[in-house]
């Protein structure tokens, strides 16, 4: 498997909903240790993107390929670790019998403690779901999807609503785990986050507009900070 | 108070519900389904009870009440020989026979007393009051033939006996119906609290096999029905002493059987809903209709013939009667009609976990 130069290979990819052409032909392709940024306004079709790597969409056309495996492929998901957009958690259980039950699901109990220290809910372990803040259910959701170690990571909008100081430290992991390596691929708004990724994706209207480094994201647009380079890009109308 | 604040409330769920054809159509469906059910169970002109008269009586005056029964609207009698009328007592064809003895001209014209045996099947209540009280009548028209005379039967029960009552008959029903509601209820909304938390996603993102997700799901409810089962039945039995001649361990696995396929079947029908709003809404759809065909308030054999179709396809039908086959007549494994019984419960537990895995898409949108 680690022999296979993409994580994510997935092309043409066609999903709708109803009318709603949610992705209309994406084109993606992350390598393995890369952290891969997507980036797009609300109802862009990066949620769905994700989804359609995991198997829970099932495209009207395209393929897609995840660590050397064509999807929908069950076995394969055991190395992989997915973040939804809102933290998915069962509220009547404690941090730590959360993290602990998605370990067990995966086989990797032994990831509970470094996932919740890497979360910063070490203390908090004790603390039922529901009386945690609204941050720190996004952190324990977060530990729930890197509790199994997965050689690929997918974070959708994994810092809303997290503290700056513990964002800066989450990004100092999420490279840490990339150069030994794990391939992550994070969709965000937030554009001082996009500049710590190895390449970007700018998608909107179900498609990828615009695909490189932060300096080649730059320098196509010929504006010198990227705030201003994601709004030029995006510019191009519906098709 | 702010009367615009109200009306917004108002409003709001006014404009909820129209969005929510599900629930309007129960709302104003629903009721109708049930009181129509419910209308035509109780005036549907469904059959009455069936009994026998066997007729010993050398005289004029037995002949007399026999044919006078088989004339009663609220009984249907016929005439048949001691034989036949025990062995269809035994297999549940009719509900009782009265036995006139061969002196019973004599009798009641010497001593002026009418003392005949009445043989009652006895695991339905309701059936048995009839029966004695069509007999009762057909002596009237006798007593005012000739002249006055003491009527006092002499009943004897096939099962249950004089003490037999209607706890005893709807006990052993409800000791089912408790468990297979509650557990249907409480496993159809977890799963669907799932769904809308998210988690479900999660675990359809994750290796977990549907098999998996539902066999994990069946094991821990169903750990919690089978403690359920156990004290709904040694509260039946202890404290309410609902009659009972059965084995135990059979009327557990009979209950242990119906919390499983209740589990599945919470799992199956929570797919078709989508907020745990929806699924409460299954309970007059599922749940009601099931309660009043099962046999458990009105007896099968009573209901108009359609009903009795319907009743026939019911799973509870056959668990209602499974356990009072064990607790009433003291069935055990050899008797074919438990053997039914319990074979019908546990293909529907086949069935609805089949449905369950079936329905529960590795892909949710
Ligand atoms: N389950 C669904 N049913 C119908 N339409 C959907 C569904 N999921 C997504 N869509 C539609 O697909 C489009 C893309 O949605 P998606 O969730 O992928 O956007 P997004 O880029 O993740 O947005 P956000 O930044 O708000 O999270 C939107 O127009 C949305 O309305
Ligand atoms: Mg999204």
């Amino acid at each position: 498997m680690a022999t296979e130069t993409y994580a994510v290979d997935a092309e043409d990819v066609v999903k709708l909903f109803g009318k709603q052409r949610a992705l209309d032909g994406v084109t993606l392709r992350v390598r393995r240790g890369e952290v891969y940024g997507l980036l797009g306004p609300n109802g862009a079709g990066k949620t769905t993107l994700i989804r359609s790597l995991v198997g829970l969409v099932a495209p009207e056309a395209g393929t897609v390929s995840v660590l050397g495996h064509r999807m929908p492929q069950l076995d394969v998901l055991a190395h992989v670790g997915y973040m939804t957009q809102q933290a998915a958690l069962y509220p009547d259980l404690s941090a730590e019998e959360n993290v602990h039950f998605f370990g067990a699901i995966y086989g990797r109990v032994d990831g509970v403690r470094d996932a919740l220290e890497l979360v910063d809910l070490w203390d908090r372990r004790k603390s039922v779901v529901a009386s945690l803040s609204g941050g720190m259910r996004t952190r324990c959701s977060l530990a729930c999807a890197l509790v199994h170690k997965p050689d690929l990571l997918l974070l959708d909008e994994p810092t809303v609503g997290v503290d700056p100081q513990l964002r800066v430290q989450l990004w100092d992991r999420f490279r840490k785990m990339a150069a030994e390596g794990t391939t992550i691929v994070v969709s965000s708004h937030v554009m001082d986050e996009a500049e710590r990724c190895d390449r970007l994706g700018l998608i909107r209207f179900g498609k990828l507009l615009a695909e490189g480094s932060v300096a080649e994201i730059k320098a196509k647009a010929g504006v010198d900070r990227l705030e201003e380079a994601f709004l030029k890009l995006s510019e191009v109308s519906p098709a | 108070m702010n009367a615009r604040r109200v009306e917004a409330i108002t409003q709001r769920l006014l404009h909820q519900f129209r969005r929510d054809r599900r629930t309007l159509a129960l709302l104003f469906g629903a009721p109708l389904v049930i009181l129509g059910l419910l209308g035509y169970l109780l005036r549907g002109g469904g059959d009455v009870p069936k009994m026998g008269a066997v007729n010993l009586d050398s005289g004029q005056l037995g002949s007399l009440v026999a044919s006078t029964l088989e004339g009663s609207k609220t009984v249907s009698a016929s005439s048949m020989s001691q034989a036949d009328a025990e062995t269809r007592l035994r297999s549940g064809d009719i509900a009782g026979y009265v036995l006139l003895p061969a002196d019973f001209t004599a009798q009641v014209q010497q001593h002026r007393v009418v003392a005949p045996e009445v043989h009652l099947e006895g695991s339905q209540p309701g059936l048995s009051q009839s029966i004695l009280q069509s007999v009762s009548q057909s002596f009237v028209s006798l007593a005012s033939q000739a002249g006055g005379v003491q009527f006092t039967p002499r009943v004897s029960f096939l099962y249950g006996g004089p003490s037999f009552d209607t706890l005893d008959y709807f006990g052993a029903a409800f000791i089912g119906l408790v468990v297979f509601f509650l557990v249907f209820v409480i496993t159809a909304v977890a799963f669907l609290r799932e769904r809308g938390q998210g988690t479900l996603e999660r675990l359809m993102a994750s290796p977990l096999r549907r098999a998996e997700i539902v066999l994990g799901y069946m094991l821990g409810f169903t750990v919690l029905a089978l403690v359920q089962s156990a004290e709904v039945l040694a509260f039946s039995l202890l404290v309410l002493h609902v009659h009972n001649v059965g084995n135990v361990a059979l009327i557990f696995l009979l209950e242990a059987l119906m919390a499983i396929a209740a589990v599945n079947l919470g799992i199956f029908l929570s797919m078709f809903a989508r907020t745990e709003f929806q699924a409460v809404q299954f309970i007059p759809l599922v749940i009601v209709p099931q309660v009043l065909l099962a046999g458990i308030i009105f007896p099968i054999s009573t209901e108009p013939g359609p009903l009795q179709w319907l009743s026939h396809v019911l799973p509870l039908t056959y668990a209602v009667e499974g356990l009072r086959n064990i607790m009433i007549k003291g069935a055990d494994l050899t008797w074919s009609t438990l053997q039914l019984d319990v074979g019908v419960v546990l293909g529907f537990c086949v069935l609805v976990i089949l449905a369950g895995a079936a329905t529960l898409r590795r892909r949710i949108a």
